[in-house]
């Protein structure tokens, strides 16, 4: 297990540009999260979440602040370094749309490999994904499209998707926000073990206070202001 | 097989219809393009398809064969410019004629003083009259065709015989039997008596070695008067009517070439909004901008070259000897409208270029995606 945390904000401040007006959606945030930790991010709509999750997921840059995902500084990428770099080091299943429609349920999983290029080794992917969609109860369910799948199956392929590359860090966005309560205590239930077994570092985005108990830490921001 | 030929193999109904339609149209343009060429290959073949890179008509003739008159004087000083090599009196007259067994007809008959000015470049069958009252017919005669001028009340009958064939020789959309001048004058006084001996329609020339056949009208053009000097290219765009129907077949192919970008731009401006989310997502994942608009540009090529494809193998057997041999399958022009249509077609996808490329994966994170 790597003793090197999976994410180090330090300071990190985002601020939008609303019709002229400067709004604070992060407010100096420090946050570490350890190399196989889950921590779980709570609070009210609109408290900077979505907006942490992102800079931690190299979507969007920090206006001020260090942001270190899997000890690497990407505080100053630009826009390409940054797709780059979520798209071999992080991963992220976010709150709506998680699949490409017109791909299978292990396509979706390929597509990660065939956008980093690595389609040479075809053979492996294909191993691979086999072997994440079994380990998440799909292993029959591969050749299906999103439209032949359940809300729940959807989400374990995501899930199954967004570790495809393997990374150090996984961003969930209200996972279970489009699931019934049992579906998405399952789900959640599947992101805990898939995790720890791997010992990947993962942030949940949550308003769903019974995910709590699936997290090694839970992290409340409020204003854009973290509290631990 | 890669993410955008899974996208094309599970939705191909619409890419199957977008194809269909180019396929539609690129077949529309060629169908039209033959019918232009061919029309026009009716109109002035005959002066397109024949040996004298040089003719000259009187100025009053505006430009037609059997309307334009020379002097003798005329014919002796455009003989006299300098840069003039050899020369030859053309005249061309149009008759009734009848080949037994057959109805009658109307047939131009051009008679040239030396075969090797305004015979056909290229005989298709047989060969050139070495005899009097032998002729090179286009391509309504049959090789051994012996033709009959129907006199007027006061001539006599006369017949040539059909010794070569030649393709893409008519004028004025009525067939054309090419002979010596004496054939021609003997077919004009056995038909009409008072025909005086020596008229000249046209004078059709070769410059002198090293001059350049533009230069050369020029000069006639400035010593020579009233004549209309042109090479055989100008002399055949423009001869009466061929213009006219050239511009009305521009302005539909104008219109074509609208239709075919407008349509592909459209299918993949609708296409990319359909599937923004998609799109949003792969961005989120990783998908480079470029790795998109790749994605696109394949697309588009590959229903265009598919659709104009399959225009070209409609096309083809079409064109061999459709519409009573009117058209034809010019490989240059096939290959001329599939560069255009293709060019189009990938421009047509800008729009579409520009939505993706804009794509800001930040909006992965947001319920209702749009771009």
């Amino acid at each position: 297990m790597s003793l090197t945390p999976a994410l180090e904000l330090k300071g990190v401040r985002k601020v939008y540009d609303v019709a002229g007006q400067e709004v604070v959606a992060l407010d100096h945030a420090d946050l570490v999260v350890g190399a196989d930790e889950i921590v779980v991010l709570v609070g009210p709509s609109g408290s900077g979440k979505t907006t942490l999750c992102s800079i931690a997921g190299a979507l969007l840059s920090a206006s001020e602040g260090t942001v270190i995902v899997d000890g690497n500084d990407i505080t100053s990428f630009n826009a390409k370094q940054l797709t780059t770099f979520r798209r071999n080091k992080v991963g992220f299943v976010f709150q709506t749309v998680n699949l490409v429609p017109f791909l299978t349920a292990r396509e979706n999983l390929l597509v990660v490999d065939e956008l980093a290029g690595r389609s040479g080794n075809r053979k492996a992917a294909l191993k691979r994904a086999d072997q994440l969609l079994g380990e998440l109860g799909l292993a029959d369910r591969r050749n299906n499209l999103p439209s032949q799948l359940s809300g729940g199956q959807r989400q374990r392929v995501a899930i199954g998707r967004s570790l495809m590359n393997n990374p150090g860090l996984v961003m969930f966005d209200e996972p279970t926000s489009a699931l019934d309560s049992k579906t998405g205590e399952h789900v959640v239930d599947l992101i805990h073990h898939e995790m720890k077994e791997r010992g990947t570092a993962a942030i949940i985005v949550t308003h769903d206070t019974r995910i709590t108990k699936f997290a090694d830490r839970t992290v409340r921001i409020d204003d854009g202001v973290v509290s631990t | 097989m890669n993410i955008t030929l899974r996208e094309m193999r599970r939705s191909w109904g619409r890419f199957v219809l977008l194809a269909g339609s180019v396929t539609l149209l690129a077949f529309l343009i060629l169908f039209q393009q033959a019918i232009q060429d061919g029309l026009i290959t009716a109109f002035i073949g005959a002066i397109r398809n024949q040996n004298a890179p040089v003719l000259v008509y009187s100025l009053e003739g505006q430009r037609t064969p059997q309307a334009s008159f020379l002097s003798p004087q005329q014919v002796k000083d455009i003989s006299s410019v300098p840069g003039v090599g050899i020369t030859a009196r053309v005249q061309q007259s149009t008759y009734s004629v009848k080949v037994a067994g057959s109805d009658v007809d109307d047939a131009s008959v051009i008679g040239t003083a030396d075969p090797r000015l305004f015979f056909p470049r290229q005989l298709s069958q047989g060969r050139s009259p070495s005899a009097p009252d032998e002729a090179i017919g286009s391509s309504d005669f049959n090789l051994g065709d012996v033709v009959e001028i129907i006199p007027s009340p006061r001539g006599t009958p006369m017949s040539v015989k059909v010794v070569g064939i030649a393709e893409n020789v008519r004028l004025y959309v009525t067939a054309t039997l090419f002979t010596d001048i004496d054939t021609s004058t003997r077919i004009a006084q056995a038909y009409n008596p008072n025909t005086p001996a020596g008229l000249t329609n046209v004078v059709a020339l070769i410059p002198d070695k090293g001059l350049d056949a533009d230069e050369l009208t020029e000069s006639i053009n400035s010593s020579v008067d009233d004549v209309d000097a042109l090479t055989r290219e100008q002399a055949a765009a423009t001869a009466p009517g061929v213009a006219q129907v050239v511009q009305s077949f521009q302005v539909i192919f104008l219109l074509y070439a609208l239709v075919v970008p407008l349509v592909t731009g459209l299918f993949f401006l609708i296409l990319t909004l359909q599937k923004a989310q998609a799109l949003t997502l792969l961005r989120a994942m990783g998908a480079q901008p470029s790795f998109l608009a790749r994605s696109l540009l394949i697309q588009a090529a590959v229903v265009l070259i598919a659709g104009i494809s399959i225009a070209v193998l409609l096309f083809l057997p079409l064109s061999q000897g459709g519409l009573g041999g009117l058209l034809s399958f010019n490989g240059r022009t096939v290959a001329t409208w599939s560069a255009v249509l293709m060019t189009l077609g990938l421009a047509s996808t800008a729009a579409s270029l520009r939505m993706v490329l804009r794509i800001d994966p930040i909006k992965a994170t947001a319920p209702g995606i749009e771009i």
